[in-house]
């Protein structure tokens, strides 16, 4: 990553193309102990009874999905992933490719933040979830 | 139309939940299932080196923790069943292996939107995760959406 001074609005994250699996979707949902409900994110036969068109993966893997792209924008540099706000637009199901970008909308240079617009999306380019990241670079 | 509910629901606490130890095993598998490779979060020895001095848990890791038994009871529902419509989260301290993590949780606010597929009903409950030392690690604002 560059430094504080060398970003600029404009720059972009990414993109990271990412196939998740439903394997690693039922790893992540047992990994977060989900139990009774966690069906939709396990099974796609459970999914279906819910009315959804199969597994889905669950909100929160999605937003370590979008935290990663920054934290790996980030690397080892003194800085911080101080705020994520993501939006759950549409239900995002695994054994699927999905795309995450960021776009560098601000730079607050007094209290060295950036604000970075994140977002996942399909194969059809359909913005599945959607966030904004705060990143503070520490001196 | 205002959306009615008693304001006496807004911020006081409902739940605390029970300190879980943070283990350093459940950071590597949760870095494993989301394909984190950073070793700040895995490996001793470079996270040595690293700008926390030691092994920390990725900043989204805040959000595996478990709401208590009765989180769900104590959210306000408005008509049909609500559901997962986001979350923000302010990360204000690392996660680090040997923490014992605490959550308490209130209902931040309820506000009603119009948007092109008709009247939505948020209810925003905010998680505040603390360790051992009453550090604030991160909040939470869950935002459920219900359909009136």
């Amino acid at each position: 990553m560059n430094s504080f001074e060398e970003i600029n609005i404009g720059d972009t994250l990414g993109p990271l193309e990412l196939f998740v699996s439903k394997d690693q979707c039922r790893a992540y949902a047992r990994t977060m102990g989900m139990g009774e409900g966690a069906g939709r994110f396990t099974d796609d036969e459970a999914a279906r009874k819910e009315g959804l068109p199969g597994m889905i993966i669950p909100g929160n893997m999605s937003l370590g999905l979008l935290s990663k792209l920054v934290t790996d924008w980030i690397g080892s540099s003194n800085a911080w992933l101080t705020r994520m706000n993501t939006t759950y637009r549409v239900p995002v199901q695994p054994d699927h490719t999905v795309t995450i970008h960021g776009f560098i909308t601000n730079k607050n240079p007094e209290e060295r933040t950036t604000e970075i617009d994140v977002w996942m999306e399909n194969e059809e380019s359909e913005r599945l979830v959607t966030g904004t990241a705060t990143v503070e670079f520490r001196k | 139309m205002a959306v009615n509910y008693d304001p006496a629901l807004i911020n006081k606490t409902f739940e605390i939940t029970e300190p879980v130890e943070v283990k350093a095993d459940k950071i590597k598998r949760y870095c494993a299932a989301l394909g984190e490779t950073n070793p700040i979060y895995t490996d001793e020895e470079a996270a040595k080196k690293g700008p926390y001095g030691g092994i920390v848990a990725p900043p989204s890791f805040a959000v595996t923790f478990r709401n208590g038994r009765h989180f769900f009871d104590n959210v306000p529902r408005f008509g049909l069943r609500g559901f997962d419509a986001g979350k923000d989260v302010e990360f204000v301290a690392p996660i680090r292996p040997g923490d014992q993590v605490t959550l308490s949780s209130h209902v931040k606010e309820i506000y009603e939107k119009t948007g092109r597929t008709g009247t939505m009903v948020f209810v925003v409950i905010r998680s505040t995760l603390k360790n051992q030392n009453d550090q604030v690690l991160a909040h939470i604002d869950h935002r459920f959406m219900n359909r009136p």
